[in-house]
């Protein structure tokens, strides 16, 4: 049961390279790889998957997604393949070892800011955190613990989903090695890609909240909606 | 109730509470997430047509209640695995 957890491989200068890292290295490399062949051979695919993750981040935001689709969509990709390329022989979901989704989760939380202070100005931004002024002694540390409580969950939620299906995964083929796991792995990568998805509309709810579309925005996305429907 | 040494009596305690507490988070996410499934397929039937929206929200709504479930499953995984406590007693060498 002790090899199931990430175990360091090797060291360079002193710190430990774990098994997972190795993985994510071989999956970046193996995605860059089919993204290059896809993109000589069917373009039109790569288009596809482009427009149906801007559309489906646009219905989530309520707004034209397209300033945040290189995040949030490279974001979607990297989770849903670190969460499948587990059922490859020999690799490990990198999202196994709680430091992928801990890192992950931190670059939503710094995102979040960084596109609120864009969208609105850096004093604008923080005067919103703390909104009835004559209250920000109450509603300032309030949002601060709501920050951090989401990243933490944010977190948990991606790492206790993908090892405790993997455990499942584990303790089966520990009993019965030969066909009885196959369900299971296929219901573990169904599971990722739910988690995937729903890390994305996450980060996509809490960076449109962070955003707060004034009424003029709002009236503004619903003509170009008109227009371009 | 004889003497117990440290070991044996966090190792029995963290069981008792491993069993417990996974009874009750698997017991009470599962019947809040059937209520869900019931209200989402009483409005699947009453409006056919805005099933398919239902069902994206069905199922993120269900992802999300789950991840309560996962939550208690990770506190019994520390306590299994890594109990800090037993640390304590037991150093690892």
């Amino acid at each position: 049961m002790e090899e199931f957890f990430p175990q360091d491989m090797f060291q360079i200068f002193g710190i430990g390279v774990r098994d997972t890292v190795v993985s994510t290295w071989v999956m970046m490399g193996l995605v860059v790889g089919i993204v290059i062949i896809v993109k000589h051979r069917f373009p039109a695919a790569l288009e596809m998957l482009i427009i149906s993750l801007s559309d489906m981040l646009s219905d989530l935001m309520k707004r034209p997604a397209e300033p945040y689709l290189p995040f949030l969509g490279s974001l979607a990709l990297f989770i849903a393949t670190a969460n499948i390329i587990g059922a490859a022989p020999m690799l490990i979901s990198p999202t196994r070892d709680i430091n992928t989704p801990t890192a992950l989760s931190i670059v939503v939380f710094f995102a979040v800011h960084y596109f609120g202070i864009r969208a609105m100005g850096a004093l604008e931004y923080f005067k919103s955190l703390a909104s009835p002024v004559f209250l920000a002694p109450l509603t300032l540390p309030l949002e601060i613990f709501g920050q951090l409580s989401r990243t933490l969950s944010l977190t948990l939620r991606l790492f206790g989903n993908i090892i405790s299906t993997e455990l499942v995964v584990a303790v089966i083929f520990l009993l019965v090695p030969l066909i009885a796991p196959l369900p299971l792995i296929g219901f573990s990568m169904f599971t990722g890609l739910l988690q995937a998805f729903i890390f994305t509309a996450l980060a996509a709810v809490f960076i449109g909240e962070g955003i707060e579309a004034t009424e003029t925005d709002v009236e503004a996305n619903q003509s170009t909606d008109t227009e371009r429907s | 109730m004889a003497e117990m040494d440290p070991g044996t009596l966090i190792t029995l305690v963290t069981i008792i509470v491993s069993g417990i507490g996974i009874l009750l988070g698997c017991i009470l996410p599962a019947i809040v997430e059937g209520r869900a499934v019931l209200k989402a397929l009483e409005g699947m039937v009453r409006q056919p047509e805005v099933a398919g929206d239902l069902r994206t929200t069905l199922i993120v709504a269900m992802a999300l209640l789950e991840s309560t479930a996962i939550y208690v499953l990770l506190i019994i995984l520390i306590l299994i695995f890594a109990n800090p406590l037993l640390d304590r007693f037991f150093p690892r060498g």
